[in-house]
């Protein structure tokens, strides 16, 4: 033990007045020869052990009381030794930087690396002087700071550290020290360090260490693995992909799976679980340090339409996270179009049916497109069907019509195309509930739409499109420059009569006059698509221009309820998802993995449009349920995905000595173990404290019992 | 002589003065005044004798003295020789009373009251002078390890004088050894008598064990009861030794010679247990007394005698 001012410790002579004045006390006790003697030491004989013990209770009391006070004030404390930076001793400004990201996880010993770093954390912020400021933040990318400014108030920070839980967000080591940096440039005091809590691995460091070049704090690493081997095998990716291989709704996942642990796997158990049910199981063999590929094939019952749930994993070890990997498979029905060809002609591409069954098959693999003529069609048949197109046909016949909206209501697709044969008369009158609007005159470009780089130059008057509205599911696919649909050229279109009811029709493409292009409209459970041109190149040159084949390809998905025909969404932590609103949600809930929700509403101009949801921090599946405005929540399993660790946090790979930005606390490495002080005057403060109460206590008591004894007597 | 009609049943001229505290009543002039002082308080309104006798054989006249039962003078005898004098028969020949004192130096404590020793003097006095106002005989014997004054019973004129003189002369000293004085003290009775043994008892037990108090002094009493002598205890005790009223720390030495026993202490610490002590210890030599058919008295020193003797002496007489 020692002491900031041992010079106090003469006072510690103090601590013999209690003895001193016991003794002094002694001897002016006044004499009596007493006869009674005999009674006397009689009844001492029975009082004399209490009375002894109280007698040294009471003088140990006292003393111990006088000799802590200058103890106390002489500021006692004891050295122990500490694998915490004896840097800490001084008063300083300093950045604690807190290794939240998910590698974090990875078992340490007893808990998780990331509750070594936290206790390692907290003892340090106490081990700090009290005029010490300290700011807490996180190195996981996009982590906000927990204390963002220097804080002299150690209890804040303790609390913050103690409430930080651990991300599943890659780290991000270099934006951490930039800020910390930052924080400390306007700090007070002169030290300026920085402390930072991890694992040591390399990933978050790949863009320096985001120190300035001049000033810098000094940097001290803490790793909280103590340079242990970090082994570890992990699932880096796993893809999903149609394939005929196994029939009808067959799929393919491919599972790449990498080991970090030095020592080979020479089978290692790999298992594919969809919807909760383990379907398949395998093994791999996994070199040391390399990379092995494990393929499952799987078939959907039935068609295999739908969203379903994948979840592949390997043999659990230290890190869980990388153990397993999830994905959200949507599986669109199988495409089965009926195209109703209202214009039959003998040379095939001047065919409309030609362009438009050209466009689907290649579009969508897979996908069955029938051509027939409109008299040809029997209304009974249209069930078999998931895409009903109406190209260019001249007058609906009632029976059909009629079956089109049945077709419709119970969930169908409906495209329709315009051209000159058709009678917008009678398309008014029998075809009025399925028509988004109502047909109006034909419109036929009156001017040259100017010439773009690298086109022919055609003499025609055209109209081309206005710019794609981005938010729109159907149209989210093509890029911001149109993706080939903005080049495309109209001379002919059907104008639309105007509608009172807008609420159930959208107009997804409009012509550069502001005439509607492309407008959606829904009945019952189906929607229908009106192209207010026709689709083959008599009233436009779009069946050539690149962005057809893509646009009726995600028309046709769009019609039979999906945005893509088999996709796999998972995303890494921290991506964002694009939801999309339809149009008849208001609301949308995202459930995440821990059961929080989140909520988006669409915006007060009712346009679709996409959502970007951000809060994807978390592993596993996010569910996604839309309500109307009835305020009814159904379930929209086609828009649910998955999160995954980033594989960059797999990667057990230290951070190169060259490349740390702590190189003057390595130097010291070798230097005589630091010491931790711990300041005793609090606990002798507690004891000095507990020694007058006893005193007090005791003399109480003496007091007392001489007071009863004076009673007794005076009676 | 005492005048018979003054002494006759009257009320005492100051019935008060036997009320006197003991420190008041050592104001007193000489141990004579205070004697009778005492007594004149205890028999104030009464008569009483220390040794009434009932038997039909007449043995001898005895002039009246106050404490005589006035029923029994023989006025025939008055008529005679015109002196009051009462018969004596057979059981009621002539008192011998021997007042036994211990005088060790114990019996010297005193604090705020007169001493053990004083107070056990005014009391043997008193009875001394009782005595004599009976023509009985009194003697004394006083001890501590050896015999101080030695008075066989007497009812020569002149006795109780000296019996008085010698009282006023004792002091306290020395080492009480009760069973030897008692010894001599039997010896000084060859007949039947009356033994009052005045002491504060301490330190003449052997180890406590039991009820009862035991030990050489206990031994002899039961020997002198044994022997058909009549024997009265008189156990004065200073306050002080029944309550410990001390406040300051003291320290106790022991008070007879070659007494090396000391004590510091908190008087107060040791209060509750000392008057616990202090009843045992009366109560042991009240069992011994009860158990010997002795008289047994206790007596505080700041006590007026009076209030000692009155009811011994009526208690005597009621046992007739």
């Amino acid at each position: 033990m020692r002491f900031l001012a041992p010079v106090l410790l003469l006072a510690l002579v103090a601590a013999a007045l209690p003895y001193l004045i016991h003794r002094v006390g002694k001897r002016r006790a006044v004499p009596v020869r007493f006869a009674a003697m005999q009674l006397l030491l009689r009844s001492e004989r029975r009082v004399h052990a209490r009375r002894r013990l109280r007698e040294i209770l009471l003088l140990v009391a006292r003393t111990a009381a006088a000799a802590s006070l200058p103890l106390v004030f002489a500021r006692p404390f004891c050295e122990r030794a500490t694998d915490l930076p004896v840097v800490t001793l001084d008063a300083q400004a300093a950045v604690l930087i807190l290794d939240d990201s998910a590698s974090m996880q990875r078992r340490c010993g007893v808990g998780t690396c990331f509750a070594k770093a936290k206790a390692r954390a907290l003892a340090l912020a106490r081990q700090f002087p009290l005029d010490s400021e300290l700011a807490l933040l996180l190195a996981s990318a996009g982590a906000e700071a927990r204390i963002g400014e220097l804080e002299a108030e150690r209890a804040r920070i303790v609390e913050a550290i103690e409430g930080t839980t651990c991300s599943a967000r890659p780290a991000d080591f270099t934006a951490a020290m930039r800020q910390a940096a930052l924080l400390l440039a306007g700090a007070n005091r002169a030290l300026h360090r920085v402390y930072l809590f991890t694992d040591g691995q390399a990933t978050g460091w790949e863009d320096g260490t985001g120190l300035p070049p001049a000033s810098a704090p000094e940097v001290i690493i803490d790793d909280v693995t103590g340079g242990a081997p970090l082994p570890n095998r992990a699932i880096l990716d796993a893809r999903v992909q149609p394939t005929a291989e196994s029939g009808p709704g067959g799929i393919a996942i491919t599972v790449d799976i990498a080991d970090y642990t030095q020592q080979s796997a020479p089978a290692l158990g790999v298992t594919l679980r969809v919807d909760g049910a383990a379907v398949a199981q395998g093994a791999v063999e996994l070199p040391a340090g390399g990379r092995a590929r494990k393929r499952f094939l799987h078939a959907f019952p039935g068609e295999g339409g739908g969203s379903h749930d994948l979840v592949v994993s390997i043999e659990a070890d230290a890190f869980p996270p990388d153990d397993r990997r999830t994905l959200h498979v949507e599986m669109a029905r199988t495409l089965r179009v009926l195209a109703i060809d209202g214009d039959p002609r003998t040379i095939r591409n001047e065919d409309e049916s030609f362009f438009f069954e050209t466009a689907i098959k290649s579009g969508i693999p897979g996908a069955l497109v029938t051509n027939k003529l409109a008299d040809d069609v029997s209304p009974d048949g249209l069930s078999s069907y998931t895409v009903v197109a109406l190209l260019n046909v001249a007058e609906p016949a009632p029976a059909l019509a009629a079956a089109l909206e049945r077709f419709v209501m119970a969930g169908g697709g409906l495209f329709i195309s315009m051209g000159d044969r058709v009678n917008a008369m009678v398309w008014n009158q029998r075809m009025a509930r399925l028509l988004p609007q109502p047909l109006g005159l034909l419109r036929t470009a009156a001017a040259l739409p100017g010439q773009r780089a690298g086109e022919t130059l055609d003499e025609r008057p055209a109209e081309r499109l206005l710019p794609l509205d981005r938010r729109t599911p159907l149209l989210s696919v093509f890029p911001e420059e149109g993706g080939g649909l903005l080049g495309a050229r109209f001379f002919k279109y059907v104008l639309l009569d105007p509608v009172r009811d807008t609420a159930r029709r959208s107009v997804l493409l409009r012509f550069e006059s502001g005439a509607p292009a492309l407008v959606e409209g829904e009945l019952g459970k189906g929607r229908v698509l009106l192209l207010t041109t026709t689709v083959d190149r008599e009233w436009t040159d779009l069946p050539i221009r690149p962005g057809f084949l893509p646009l009726l390809r995600e028309i046709a998905r769009y019609l039979v309820g999906a945005t893509d025909q088999q996709s796999a969404v998972a995303l890494l932590v921290g991506e964002p998802s694009l939801l999309s609103f339809r149009a008849d949600l208001q609301t949308l809930e995202i459930r995440r993995p821990d059961g929080s929700v989140w909520i988006a509403k669409r915006e007060p101009d009712g346009n679709v449009h996409n959502v970007a949801f951000t809060g994807t921090d978390q592993i596993g599946l996010y569910r996604v349920r839309g309500a109307s405005a009835d305020g009814v929540f159904v379930e929209q399993p086609s828009q649910d995905f998955a999160v995954n660790l980033d594989p960059r946090e797999s990667d057990p790979a230290r951070l190169a000595p060259e490349r740390r930005p702590d190189r003057l606390a390595a130097a010291r490495v070798g230097a005589k173990p630091s010491k931790h002080r711990v300041e005793l005057w609090h606990a002798l403060s507690a004891v000095l404290l507990f020694l007058v109460l006893a005193e007090s206590l005791l003399t109480l008591r003496r007091r007392r019992a001489s007071a009863l004894a004076s009673g007794r007597s005076a009676k | 002589m005492p005048n018979p009609g003054s002494a006759v049943p009257h009320p005492a001229p100051d019935q008060h003065l036997g009320l006197l505290a003991p420190v008041d009543l050592a104001k007193l002039a000489s141990l004579a005044v205070r004697a009778r002082t005492i007594v004149e308080g205890a028999l104030a309104g009464a008569h009483r004798n220390l040794h009434p006798g009932t038997s039909l054989e007449f043995t001898e006249h005895k002039e009246y003295a106050p404490g005589d039962d006035v029923r029994r003078i023989d006025w025939k005898a008055v008529a005679r020789t015109d002196r009051y004098s009462i018969k004596r028969f057979e059981d009621e020949t002539e008192l011998r009373m021997l007042l036994v004192l211990d005088t060790s130096a114990s019996m010297g404590y005193r604090r705020s009251s007169v001493s053990k020793l004083e107070y056990a003097t005014y009391l043997a006095a008193a009875l001394a002078y009782l005595v004599g106002q009976q023509r009985d005989a009194a003697g004394l014997f006083a001890f501590d390890s050896e015999p101080r004054a030695v008075l066989p019973p007497s009812t020569r004129p002149g006795q109780v004088r000296e019996v008085l003189a010698a009282l006023e002369g004792l002091r306290p000293a020395g080492r009480a050894n009760p069973g030897r004085a008692l010894e001599r003290a039997a010896e000084l009775c060859d007949k039947r008598g009356l033994i009052v043994l005045f002491s504060d008892l301490l330190d003449m037990e052997d180890e406590v064990v039991g009820e009862t108090a035991a030990g050489p002094l206990a031994e002899r009493l039961r020997q002198l009861r044994g022997r058909g002598h009549d024997v009265s205890l008189f156990h004065v005790l200073d306050a002080d030794e029944v309550d410990l009223p001390f406040e300051d720390l003291t320290f106790f030495e022991g008070m007879e010679p070659d007494d090396k026993r000391s004590l510091l202490a908190e008087p107060h610490d040791l209060a509750p247990a000392f008057r616990e002590e202090s009843a045992l210890f009366r109560r042991r030599w009240q069992t011994l007394a009860r158990e010997a058919r002795m008289e047994y008295r206790f007596a505080r020193t700041d006590t007026p005698p009076v209030e000692i003797l009155a009811p011994y002496l009526a208690e005597r007489a009621g046992s007739v």
